[in-house]
């Protein structure tokens, strides 16, 4: 038995709206960084390049993470142990999202 | 109507805005005003308040994207003036997230969103929105809030508890889970006060099922102080008038 | 996604050729069971609608009241059953949020939601309390960050909900009569998409809600978004003040196919839509999907396309709502789709403009009626004739229902909504007078006024007799908003049953429907909004027939000193009363033997079926005009609270636990009669030894009130009473809570059949929901 961080990320399945990500996106990254190159953000273009220190970012979606400890075999089976508590425990809803498990060996 | 303008801050996803105003003009005769949030606070406000609600939708945080609004770069000038500036829930959380006053509102140690009745112990009355209460007094009055735990570091809360600037605490300190049973704190020179619980749904007959005295002083207090205020701004603006002129740079 | 033979047939003849891909797909939206109430409508039109302050326009998605002054309130009712039963917290969001946008359609401000809840049994459903849970925080969060406050609803468990979930919720709007949207439209307006954009999730939705739940279509999920929907309340508020909406529409089931083919159906004209120009959340979206996306917080604007428009742009600027002019109003009566060639399934080249539908607005928007069979179901048999015996008696004669009383009043269907409601933000708006938890909840309008509203539903009752359980629940719902003070003005109706092809289910339907007719004309009560919510079944079968009746009541201005029609002080005097040791209690009403459906057989005795109780029309007028008299007089009541679930027992007992007092009362003094008829005639109650203590105690018959009446006022209220022929006892007295504090009931003098603590049972009573919840 080994034992491994193993994290849990839940986010909404593609296709469905993210309405936290894009309001972060659309009313504080993009705008900021607008009114940030322009100077006041009244009367710019929108054009993001020269914001954010050039970084240009089209997109930011919400996740929940969940980081466990598990005592486990190999980091396959702490994975797929994981992933069957988080479908029988319910710790997700699988209608509208999906989870992302990665395992690696803890420090 | 009483010759005392206050202008009350609306960023998207204000939704206390309204009542805000209700109790400001209809029941206490305030000269009111709605700044939207890329407006500037017209000149000659003599008090600005920071309505509750979702600004935002209270996405990141509760406040954290409204403390970018173009509006609060006035308002931080005209809290650094003395001009007297409220918060309450949404608009304490924004105060917050933009440096004004110190500390940050967590969620709350339910978990959950808290819609009740409860008791504040008024610390401080000497801002220009507790002048008229009594230190010790009882505030019945509302929390509505997801985010609403109080939460500085040990020096912080130290001084702000040195400095006499908890204003407001929870009668039942463990309603949230707030650091020391906070529920509202003013700023160094105390004009600006941030508090959580609701005083616009408190300070009616028909609204408050408990006593709705005690929260109307926090308005009787604004009513009474800005016409003073406004003669201590004219005296210092004449008196720099005098004294530099316009054009003088500052070293 | 498809039309029954029958219906493509009907279709293909109206059109008078075959209908192309995109046609099929709008009408099998809007011909959806959800969209077009084709089973239902037929038996519709038998409800009551008009009355004196009701007013009527054509196209309006709520029910308008003059409440006087320049002012009216309007009410909508809807529910959210089959997405909130996969998708609890989403489902129950986006169900606030779609009849929010109902009450904005006609131009009002929403000022108030309740809403209705029912699960199946926590102790045997293993779903139940995760629906429950995220159910509550999905309509926590979307009220609370629109700034609308749930002021009241009801909840409920039940074994025929299991796995599955129900809720409903009505929406209160208010706002200036002259303000209101004057559903119009020129030829040359245009058509204006409003609001988040148009995706791919809840394709297929009212098609969704109109299966069973076997036939689960994920993309039916959609995701609530609460910060548009308040910028979108507040753009469209704007707009409508500065005169800038001709027609507005709300985007719900069916999405454009429903909004454009039903606005251009009312108003009389036709409506070309360019699928293109709808600003979609992803590309290459076909035009069936466009057209039938059921994407949350969108609304469908008409304005004239110079200054209307100018004026709406710059609106949604100010506000960051997404827009796009999506189509033209013409003058043929014919909803046109057109798209720049993107057409699904399009094999050759395309032309500039591809007509991808092109059909009478008023063939699609009106589905071919059906005339479902219906028969009584055999389960009916015999099932009023069933009883139990009474609760074994103790050594010494005395039954003691202690041990009972304690269960019912911590049972999840009686114990404190305390948890609930303290999660939604219920007093945002400052309207709140009289909060949750008490019968009804009370908003005051800016004419003076106060709005009561009640929302009830009891499927108990209404399985073991569908007619009499529902005009019961109707007249709860009165009830509710009498002992505030408030005169019933209004109701809305939401019938919820199983599978209507099944003859049984739909016999049930058309009982229900017929019995809230018959009260609502014999009261005077108009139907001013409804919905039909249909195919509601579980993996055990359908649901228990579960229609929910909301009533709304006015605050009546009896004595009132300005005459102006304002509610007095006494009004909220009253409102404002709390009980007070030493209060006499009265109870108003007689009590029969009425067990079937009863909180106490089911849950206590484990029994289904029974007598369920009926409403007298006679008595129910007779005792709520007498509450309303003693309700409109300053001092004479403390409170007044209706005997609903759990009986007289459970009633009394929640207003001591409410107001932390306790009680003696002697439930031989009760007034009892052997069935409605000889209530109804206000005959003598049957002598007491005929009817066992536990009926007395836990009979849920109509029309009863209990009143806490102080020292100083006895003498009044009983004269009062006495003139109003209603039938009523003075029962016995509040007394002292706190330590040592006990809520006891006799039988006869010395017999105590129940003897609570109040301390104790009010921390249990109030602890249940969430305990259940958290586990604890």
């Amino acid at each position: 038995m080994r034992r491994f961080i193993v994290t849990v990320v839940i986010e909404n399945k593609q296709g469905l709206s993210d309405p936290e990500g894009e309001t972060i996106l659309r009313d504080l990254v993009l705008k900021e960084g607008r009114d940030e190159a322009s100077g006041g953000g009244a009367g710019s273009n929108g054009s993001n390049e020269s914001g954010n220190n050039g970084c240009r970012i089209s997109e930011i979606k919400t996740a929940k993470m969940l980081r466990m400890t598990v005592d486990s075999r190999d980091a396959e089976s702490a994975v797929r142990d994981v992933r069957k508590v988080c479908d029988a425990l319910h710790l997700y809803n699988p209608i509208v999202s999906m989870v992302d498990i990665t395992a690696e060996p803890s420090p | 109507m009483r010759l005392v303008k206050v202008g009350i801050v609306v960023f998207p996803g204000s939704n206390c805005d309204r009542d805000m105003h209700h109790v400001l003009r209809d029941v206490f005769g305030f000269d009111v005003q709605y700044v939207w949030h890329t407006k500037t606070v017209p000149a000659g406000t003599d008090a600005v308040v920071l309505p509750g609600g979702f600004s935002y939708g209270d996405r990141l945080r509760a406040g954290a994207i409204a403390a970018h609004s173009p509006v609060m770069s006035d308002v931080r000038r005209l809290a650094s003036e003395g001009t007297p500036v409220l918060g309450v829930c949404n608009g304490f959380q924004i105060l917050t997230e933009c440096g004004i006053l110190p500390g940050a509102l967590l969620v709350n140690e339910s978990l959950g969103f808290m819609c009740q009745w409860t008791d504040l112990v008024v610390e401080n009355a000497s801002t220009p929105f507790t002048s008229m209460l009594y230190v010790g007094q009882r505030v019945p009055i509302p929390i509505a809030n997801g985010e609403g735990r109080y939460y500085a570091d040990e020096d912080t809360v130290r001084d702000l508890q040195r400095g006499g600037r908890v204003v407001f605490r929870y009668a039942d300190g463990s309603v949230n889970g707030s650091v020391g049973g906070i529920a509202g704190i003013c700023s160094d020179d105390g004009n600006v006060v941030g508090m959580m619980p609701h005083p616009e749904r408190a300070a009616e007959y028909e609204t408050n099922p408990v006593d709705c005295g005690p929260a109307r002083m926090i308005f009787e207090s604004l009513a009474g102080y800005a016409p003073v205020q406004r003669q201590r701004q004219r005296q210092i603006s004449h008196a720099g008038r005098v004294g530099g002129g316009e054009g003088e740079a500052r070293p | 996604m498809s039309l029954e033979q029958s219906e493509l047939d009907y279709l293909t003849s109206r059109l008078g050729r075959i209908p192309r891909p995109a046609e099929l797909h709008i009408v099998a939206a809007e011909w959806s069971e959800h969209c077009s109430y084709k089973s239902s409508k037929r038996h519709l039109r038998i409800l009551p609608t008009d009355g004196p302050l009701v007013i009527s326009e054509k196209g309006y998605d709520s029910g308008v009241l003059d409440v006087g002054g320049g002012y009216v309130v309007t009410a909508h009712i809807e529910s959210h059953n089959h997405p909130s039963a996969v998708e609890p917290y989403g489902g129950a969001a986006t169900g606030v949020g779609g009849v929010i946008r109902d009450i904005l359609s006609a131009g009002t401000r929403p000022i108030a939601i309740l809403d209705g809840l029912r699960f199946g049994n926590p102790r045997t459903d293993p779903k139940a309390l995760w629906l429950f849970k995220n159910a509550v925080s999905g309509i926590a969060d979307y009220g609370n960050c629109i700034g609308i406050p749930t002021v009241g609803g009801e909840l409920e468990f039940d074994d025929s909900y299991a796995g599955y979930a129900m809720v409903d919720v009505a929406a209160i709007g208010f706002g200036k009569r002259d303000r209101l949207v004057r559903n119009h439209a020129e030829p040359g307006d245009v058509v204006v998409l409003l609001g988040g954009p148009t995706g791919r999730d809840g394709i297929g939705g009212s098609q969704f809600a109109s299966d069973s739940l076997e036939t689960e279509d994920r993309s039916a999920v959609q995701i609530p978004d609460p910060f548009i929907e308040k910028l979108l309340i507040e753009a469209v508020l704007e707009a409508r003040s500065a005169g800038a909406i001709h027609a507005m529409k709300d985007l719900g089931g069916g999405g454009l196919s429903c909004a454009v083919s039903e606005t251009a159906d009312a108003l009389g004209v036709g409506i070309t839509i360019n699928a293109d120009a709808v600003h979609a959340r992803e590309g290459g979206m076909s035009v069936e999907e466009i057209m039938t996306s059921e994407s949350q917080e969108r609304m469908l604007v008409i304005t004239d396309g110079v200054r209307g428009l100018q004026t709406i742009r710059e609106i949604c600027s100010k506000f960051g709502v997404s827009h796009s002019v999506i189509g033209v109003v013409k003058r043929d009566g014919m909803m046109r789709v057109t798209s720049g060639g993107r057409r699904a399934g399009g094999g050759e080249e395309e032309e500039e403009e591809d007509v991808a539908a092109e059909m009478p607005a008023e063939v699609v928007a009106n589905a071919r009626l059906l005339d479902l069979p219906r028969q009584r179901p055999a389960y009916l048999d015999g099932i009023e004739g069933v009883s139990c015996a009474p609760h074994a008696q103790g050594g010494g004669g005395a039954a003691d229902y202690t041990d009972i009383l304690r269960r019912l009043m911590t049972s999840p269907n009686i114990a404190s909504r305390s948890w609930v409601y303290s999660q939604y933000d219920h007093e945002v708006g400052i309207r709140t007078v009289v909060r949750p938890g008490a019968d009804a909840s009370v908003l005051r309008l800016d004419n003076g006024r106060y709005l009561a509203v009640s929302m009830d539903g009891n499927p108990k009752h209404c399985y073991v007799n569908p007619r009499q359980g529902a005009i019961g629940c109707f007249e709860e719902a009165c009830r509710n908003v009498v002992c505030t003070g408030a005169a019933p003005i209004g109701m809305l109706d939401h019938l919820q049953f199983g599978d209507p092809t099944d003859p049984g289910v739909f016999w049930t339907f058309v009982e229900s429907v017929r019995g809230i007719s018959d009260f609502a004309r014999e009261m005077g009560i108009p139907c001013v909004g409804g919905k039909v919510s249909l195919y509601n079944e579980t993996p055990s079968g359908p649901i228990k027939p579960t229609p929910v009746i909301a009533v709304l009541g006015l605050v009546s201005d009896g004595g009132s000193r300005d005459g102006g029609g304002r509610a007095d002080d006494s009004a909220m005097q009253r409102m404002l009363a709390r009980p007070a040791d030493g209060d006499h209690i009265i109870v108003v009403g007689s009590t029969k033997d009425e067990m079937g459906g009863s909180e106490y057989y089911e849950y206590i005795r484990g029994v289904v079926g029974g007598r369920c109780p009926a409403v007298s029309a006679a008595e129910s007028r007779r005792n709520s005009g007498a509450i309303l008299d003693i309700t409109r007089r300053a001092g004479l009541s403390h409170m007044v609270h209706d005997c609903s679930k759990g009986g007289l027992a459970a009633a009394v007992s929640e207003m001591c636990l409410g107001a932390g007092l306790g009680c003696d009362v002697d439930v031989a003094r009760v007034p009892r009669a052997h069935d409605a008829g000889a209530a109804a005639d206000g005959t003598a109650g049957a002598p007491a030894r005929e009817m066992p203590d536990d009926v007395t105690l836990f009979s849920e018959s109509h029309s009863r009130y209990v009143v806490l009446v102080p020292d100083e006022s006895l003498q009044e209220v009983e004269d009062l009473l006495a003139r109003s022929g209603a039938v009523h006892a003075r029962i016995g007295r509040v007394t002292r809570g706190g330590p040592g504090g006990r809520i006891i009931l006799r039988s006869g003098g010395d017999r105590t059949v129940a003897d609570l603590s109040v301390d104790k049972t009010r921390g249990e009573w109030s602890g249940v929901l969430g305990g259940m919840v958290h586990g604890a």
